[in-house]
């Protein structure tokens, strides 16, 4: 069939002398016509519109699986893993089975927000640190306090870690379950400090001296970054804030920067890099320098995250043992953590389904952590009893002594995290620059605190 | 065939009658006929108009709500009007991202340009491995942003770098290429012109390859010096396309934003921050979707701005 060739305009000549009028004319001869075409493609999209629209309706029974949506929290071994474990679950009479769906973390925030919105969304999921306090915040969130309640009963409460259940309480409930946690601690090359001659520093002193013994040898003793991408320079120095008893937000959840405790703490690490004990160009190092520095055994003790032996440090690797916790001036340890965590929807198939599937998990999911995919350290204290976490003698010291001492972005005023976090701190503008700030060494701690607060307060909802 | 007037019979051409025709209007079954074209033809074309529309239009129309909204990721939040507009143009954050703009903007599009300019004016010339060269100055565009971003990274990022290297072996010290504010400014600049002269040197090319020889010939039988011809002869003659390109690249160089933040990152300290960085980390870092969104609607409004001038600008050469 041919579409008209004279695109709408009127024939020169008397009687329409156009072929391809004329074929037109003759097509409506046939018994498929011009409008029998269209009626059909009509049906068609009507069909595929309908069917798209009944796929994505709310909560249903019992008999549609839930899903459950999982980050790529480990190397290419996690989700397969993962996977596994999910699909092995064998719900009892009457609760869904759960499907499983691997989240890339590109465009997350946009992929979850998207999705609940439309109730297309999951029952559980991972995801952001602070995402189930934001969606918690809309009212999207089923508050696992219930299911924490029948973990006290089976015993799987008390095999948490002293305090890590308490970060994921709200006013209204725990918002999510603890999942892996991610965690900032120091580092140091072993045979760097011998070269220097000097054990690992147990206080702030002992640290600054630690720092010009490994100055004299030529290398850094403050190894730190805050580059493009690169958020941990912005997490130490909370983490020292922290350390020092201080911190950004206070009991009532607001910005509270310019304290003594922090402006001592951030003159301690200005002296440091004005010492010269930091690389010169750290405020713009991405992770990649940051790995680059250790590999070229150009940092010999610095702060990340616990896989940076894992990262491309080459054959410094070996040699990457995890520090002692400082004792600050004011006597105080700390540190600072981001326990991630696994929280449940309103929009669910069911959600005694969702809590049985969860609890499913959480006794399953050892072999995420046995089988070393990769995935940060555990929540449980009998994944950490495992013989396979226990054979890297950095994570046991990790869970050891720096777990119990770990604070979270709501320190000092609460333990709990809170929506606020995520758009005032959480890999924000204002944390990144402060950073670079205090790294670049050419400010003041109060002077960066205060510029630090404002912008907080100006993000605050 | 009767003697008519030319405006007779181009009032019967117009009402669909030829010359000697009867002088009768289209039947209404013609007109029917003709309307059922019409509307078959719009049927047809339907489904990709609305595409168009949902995957074009619709995210600019939301994305204009959303600014006048005071909402994040998350949720839309509350109307609240220009208030987001106000309060951004008057933020010092705003104010040095405009400004570094306007700088990386300015260095984008007359640097690459001048330099593609000066090697599709040298390619013209017969150098040995003339295709090669081609070929090798194209790759700095053809590569992968990311890929050069990396590159530039390793170049300059650490003491350790070959850069900094041969800096410190020439005398230079120990330069912070990305860690300090004017030299990381400097460096996005100089990566800027470096990704985009390729560019300019192919629309330059084209637009010499169009420039008829004989002009050439005749200016150096007038006695025209080579400076003379240039700046007499050859840059009118390309000045349309000129005009184009640099429309093009204050474009690209507006609205580039994985440049920037692949380097730097914005920093340090927001030093190398544009608009766009800025709209970015104003959404997806500090989820601030209003004035985000808004920071963008003003950078078009400017860019369409700017593309109008230019615009008349080649209208005028096309008129002289």
């Amino acid at each position: 069939m041919h579409p008209t060739t004279n695109h709408g305009r009127r024939p020169l000549r008397a009687g329409g002398g156009w072929k391809g009028t004329v074929m037109a004319s003759q097509s409506t001869g046939s018994s498929f016509s011009r409008r029998g075409f269209l009626g059909i493609a009509g049906s068609v999209a009507a069909t595929a519109a309908l069917a798209a629209c009944s796929s994505g309706g709310g909560a249903g029974g019992s008999s549609k699986p839930l899903k459950f949506w999982n980050m790529p929290w480990g190397g290419t071994e996690f989700n397969p893993t993962d996977k596994q474990i999910t699909l092995a679950y064998k719900p009892k009479n009457g609760l869904p089975a759960a499907k499983y769906q691997e989240i890339q973390w590109a465009n997350f925030t946009q992929t979850f927000s998207s999705a609940v919105a439309s109730n297309t969304g999951p029952a559980v999921s991972s995801g952001g640190g602070t995402q189930a306090f934001q969606f918690a915040a809309q009212g999207k969130i089923a508050y696992a306090d219930n299911l924490l309640d029948e973990w006290k009963k089976n015993g799987l409460y008390d095999d948490f870690f002293d305090g890590l259940v308490d970060t994921m309480k709200t006013d209204e409930g725990y918002a999510a379950v603890p999942y892996n946690l991610d965690v900032r601690c120091s580092w140091y090359n072993k045979s760097l400090m011998e070269q220097a001659g000097v054990e690992s520093p147990k206080t702030w002193d002992e640290y600054r001296n630690v720092c010009a013994a490994l100055k004299k040898i030529g290398v850094f003793g403050f190894g730190v970054g805050s580059g493009a991408g690169s958020f941990t320079g912005s997490h130490i120095l909370t983490a020292f804030m922290i350390n020092n008893g201080g911190g950004l937000f206070n009991a009532d959840k607001k910005p509270d920067c310019v304290t003594p405790e922090n402006i001592e703490a951030m003159e301690f690490i200005l002296d440091l890099v004005k010492s010269g004990y930091s690389d010169p160009a750290a405020a713009t190092y991405t992770s990649d320098n940051v790995q680059a520095q250790w590999k070229a055994k150009k940092f010999g003790f610095g702060w990340d995250g616990a896989g940076l032996p894992s990262g491309a440090v080459g054959d410094v690797a070996a040699d990457l043992v995890v520090g002692d916790p400082l004792e600050s001036p004011s006597g105080k340890k700390g540190g600072l953590y981001f326990p991630n965590n696994i929280m449940m929807y309103k929009n669910t198939p069911s959600q005694k389904g969702s809590e049985a599937f969860l609890t499913y998990y959480y006794k399953n999911m050892s072999p995420l952590w046995t089988k070393k995919t990769g995935i940060g350290l555990p929540p449980l204290k009998s994944i950490a009893a495992t013989p396979e976490f226990k054979s890297n003698p950095n994570n046991v010291k990790i869970v050891d002594e720096w777990q119990p001492i770990f604070k979270t972005w709501a320190a000092p005023g609460t333990t709990g995290l809170f929506a606020n976090i995520a758009n005032t701190v959480d890999g924000t503008a204002p944390m990144i620059t402060f950073a670079q700030a205090i790294l670049g060494g050419k400010t003041d701690a109060k002077s960066a605190l205060t510029t630090l607060q404002k912008s907080m307060e100006g993000l605050m909802k | 065939m009767t003697t008519e007037s030319v405006t007779g019979a181009l009032k019967k051409a117009r009402s669909g009658v030829g010359v000697g025709g009867s002088g009768r209007s289209p039947s209404s079954r013609e007109r029917k006929r003709q309307f059922t074209h019409s509307r078959t033809f719009t049927l047809f074309v339907l489904p990709s108009l609305i595409l168009l529309v949902l995957l074009n239009v619709y995210p600019v129309v939301y994305a204009g709500m959303q600014s006048l909204r005071n909402g994040d990721l998350l949720s839309a939040g509350n109307f609240v009007g220009l208030s987001n507009y106000i309060s951004v143009v008057q933020t010092p954050a705003f104010l040095h991202a405009t400004l570094f703009t306007i700088i990386f903007t300015v260095v984008g599009v007359f640097g690459s340009w001048s330099i593609g300019l000066a090697l599709s004016l040298l390619l013209r010339t017969r150098i040995p491995a003339n295709g090669l060269f081609k070929v090798l100055l194209l790759l700095p565009w053809v590569v992968p942003v990311v890929v050069s971003a990396t590159s530039w990274n390793w170049l300059v990022a650490t003491p350790q770098s070959p850069l900094p290297i041969i800096a410190d072996a020439l005398g230079f010290g120990n330069p912070l290429f990305l860690a300090d504010p004017l030299n990381a400014q400097i460096v996005v600049c100089i990566f800027k012109v470096w990704i985009s002269f390729p560019f300019m040197m192919m629309m330059m090319s084209s637009a010499l390859a169009s420039v008829d020889v004989n002009v050439y010939e005749a200016s150096k039988v007038d006695g025209a010096s080579s400076w003379q011809t240039f700046g007499r002869i050859t840059l009118p003659m390309i000045s349309r396309s000129t005009y184009i390109s640099w429309i093009l690249m204050t474009i690209f160089c507006v609205n580039d934003f994985p440049s920037i933040f692949l380097l730097t990152g914005g920093g340090p300290v927001n030093s190398t921050q544009t608009l766009v960085v800025l709209a970015y980390s104003t959404v997806f870092q500090n989820f601030q979707t209003g004035p985000g969104v808004a920071i963008a609607f003003i950078m078009t409004i400017v860019l369409v701005i700017i593309s109008v001038l230019l615009y008349r600008q080649i209208r005028k050469v096309n008129i002289e």
